[in-house]
């Protein structure tokens, strides 16, 4: 593949009204971007594209597409996705053969010198800003990020091989080709309307539906489901995410629909919005929480200030039936993942036991009662603003520490209970949240440690001592020659967790009793599910 | 008379085909999928040697997803489009 400094080649491309067209003089720099039609990671590329090019405004004809394939396939494109900017087609590759991409999207961008800047394949959002302001720069525009971090999109895809170096070019007319993968569709499909017959008992009107096999919902009548619509300020049919596993689309308006049936007031869909985002989010991997036969599923933290505003529990009985707002958001997630999802206890999901926090599993963060520093802080947003975290949670395991007069005797107890999530002779690719009682974070801060003290320290004192090894063939023997072998206490142990970011606090429950909790996770990691935050009230009408 | 909004995934099922059955192993290609589960190498090292000692299977072809958590990525699936067939094992 080209790549910096080397000079582009002339091309010789023809437009889709199979006019010649070649390079403009003065119109350079010039983001070149090759794409096939049905590569799914070219259609996310798309969007941002366009995005870019409305910020270029008179100067749009510097980015231009360059299809590989037949102008009848790429006017579809262009009329799906709403170009607004140049495209070619590259009929016979040859240009596809001159800049020798890989794989597809396949991103060039050509300096006023007429040399390459960047380059780079697939999707990336880091890749693509930094292109587009270099892009937006050069053309004498302010450089502006046209890829959210928190739009629902991957950071990052790969994308499909090029079609000059695909072998099985010229076959394509003898298969039938499948409907192309959006990955994350704009619009999506109008929800239909049931008329119930008069005398029809409601409630068991919906059990019969099938909406929701295990606990009795709120019937979704229009009216409701458009006053929750109204309260997005958002067009019905705009797709928030894929569900997985079977990646129904989750419209406004179907999660709408969704969170009326689990009794939300229509305030709670700015909360529930990201909470799908976040659910639909690669890194979390519902496919795998969904399916797998482990007990994990989606708890869900609020953070900042519209916790409390909205009515979110974060003191006494956070994790019981505290509030309508926890009762109900996680609910509503719960009919989203099983009715836009496809995930139905022993047929996808395969969970051997399950877990109580299926009916709702929703904590905000106590922060009148923290001596540190909100988790959505810790991450990065601002004090004032307000997220929501999901993280693929076990159940609660308790600890109860009412004798401990030390802040570092609160740890050592918690740090055991840590030491046996999944499996105690488990370590590594494992993770956990603590949840810390407010009187042993009292306790904590006396004592002077900081949030992140407690943390490495948790992480220091977390482990499975050696001699738990000696009975092979049981679980988490398999893999003692990667653990990693350190004294704690003196004694030779395997280190529970692989880094300290794996544990995260939060502080939260009532005032009185010294009990924490520890909740395990999944698998960690990207080869797992990895916790996902997103922010309250950033969705754009 | 009450009109409630449809909550469900509206899209149809789209099940297609299974792929032709084989009707004989002898001289064929086979690929088996290791999902990457503990202990999913020693089942499909003694199912190999059964393939081709017993059945007269051509050539195995071993792949491994990067991980059983989630679907195969679509490099992976590729590389199995050129096989007679594929044998998943899962195992712990």
């Amino acid at each position: 593949m080209l790549s910096h400094d080397d000079p582009a080649p002339d091309l010789s491309l023809r437009t889709l009204d199979d006019a010649p067209w070649s390079p403009p003089e003065g119109r350079l720099p010039q983001l070149l971007v090759f794409v096939e039609t049905d590569c799914p990671t070219c259609r996310l590329t798309l969007p941002y594209l366009n995005r870019l090019a409305g910020a270029l405004g008179e100067d749009a004809d510097r980015v231009v597409l360059i299809s590989q394939d037949s102008a009848e396939e790429t006017r579809a494109l262009v009329e799906r996705y709403e170009i607004t900017f140049p495209v070619l087609l590259d009929d016979g590759l040859e240009a596809s053969r001159a800049f020798d991409p890989p794989s597809v999207p396949a991103l060039f961008l050509v300096d006023a010198a007429g040399l390459i800047e960047r380059a780079h394949v697939g999707f990336h959002k880091a890749d693509l800003n930094e292109t587009a302001a270099r892009l937006l720069m050069g053309s004498g525009h302010e450089p502006r990020p046209i890829a959210d971090p928190h739009d629902g999109a991957p950071e990052s895809k790969p994308g499909c091989s090029s079609r000059h170096l695909s072998s099985t070019v010229g076959s394509s007319e003898t298969t039938v080709a499948p409907e192309p993968i959006d990955l994350l569709p704009g619009r999506g499909a109008r929800a239909s309307r049931i008329d119930v017959p008069e005398g029809e008992d409601l409630y068991e009107y919906c059990m019969r539906m099938g909406v929701s096999p295990f606990l009795p919902v709120v019937p979704p009548t229009a009216e409701r489901v458009d006053a929750f619509v109204d309260a997005t300020g958002q067009p019905p049919d705009r797709v928030v995410g894929l569900v997985p596993p079977c990646y129904g689309p989750a419209t406004i308006e179907k999660i709408a629909a969704n969170a009326v049936m689990a009794g939300c007031r229509p305030e709670y869909m700015q909360v529930l919005v990201p909470v799908v985002r976040a659910a639909c989010d690669e890194r979390f991997n519902l496919h795998g929480v969904q399916a797998t036969t482990n007990s994990a599923t989606p708890l869900v933290i609020l953070s900042g200030p519209a916790a409390a505003r909205l009515g979110f529990a974060s003191g006494a009985g956070v994790f019981g039936n505290v509030a309508r707002a926890n009762s109900t958001v996680g609910r509503a997630l719960q009919l989203v993942m099983a009715n836009l999802g496809g995930a139905l206890p022993g047929e996808i999901d395969m969970a051997t036991l399950g877990n109580p926090g299926r009916f709702s599993y929703c904590i905000a963060e106590n922060h009148d009662e923290s001596p540190w520093e909100p988790h959505h802080v810790e991450l990065g947003f601002g004090v004032g603003e307000s997220t929501v975290t999901l993280f693929a949670a076990t159940g609660m395991m308790e600890v109860s520490e009412h004798t401990a007069r030390t802040g570092e005797g609160v740890l050592r107890t918690i740090a055991a209970t840590l030491s046996v999530v999944w499996s105690w002779r488990r370590c590594g690719r494992v993770d956990a949240i603590v949840v810390v009682c407010p009187e042993h974070a009292a306790t904590l801060a006396a004592d002077g440690f900081t949030k992140r003290d407690a943390r490495d320290f948790l992480f220091e004192h977390s482990g499975v001592p050696v001699w738990a090894f000696e009975h092979e063939g049981t679980e988490g023997t398999q893999n003692v020659g990667t653990y990693v072998e350190v004294e704690i206490y003196g004694q030779p142990h395997y280190r529970k967790f692989d880094d300290p970011s794996q544990i995260r606090l939060i502080v939260a429950g009532g005032t009185a009793g010294k009990f924490s909790a520890v909740l395990g996770g999944w698998l960690a990691g990207p080869k797992g599910s990895q916790g996902v935050t997103y922010p309250i009230g950033k969705e754009s009408a | 008379m009450t009109t409630l909004v449809n909550p469900l995934d509206e899209r149809g099922a789209s099940a297609g085909p299974p792929a032709p059955r084989l009707d004989s192993l002898g001289g064929k290609t086979l690929a088996l999928l290791d999902i990457s589960k503990p202990g999913g190498s020693h089942f499909l090292d003694r199912l190999e040697e059964i393939l081709t000692e017993r059945h007269g299977v051509a050539r195995v072809v071993r792949v491994t997803k990067p991980t059983y958590t989630k679907p195969a990525p679509s490099s992976l699936v590729e590389k199995l489009a050129f096989v007679d067939g594929v044998i998943e094992a899962l195992a712990d």
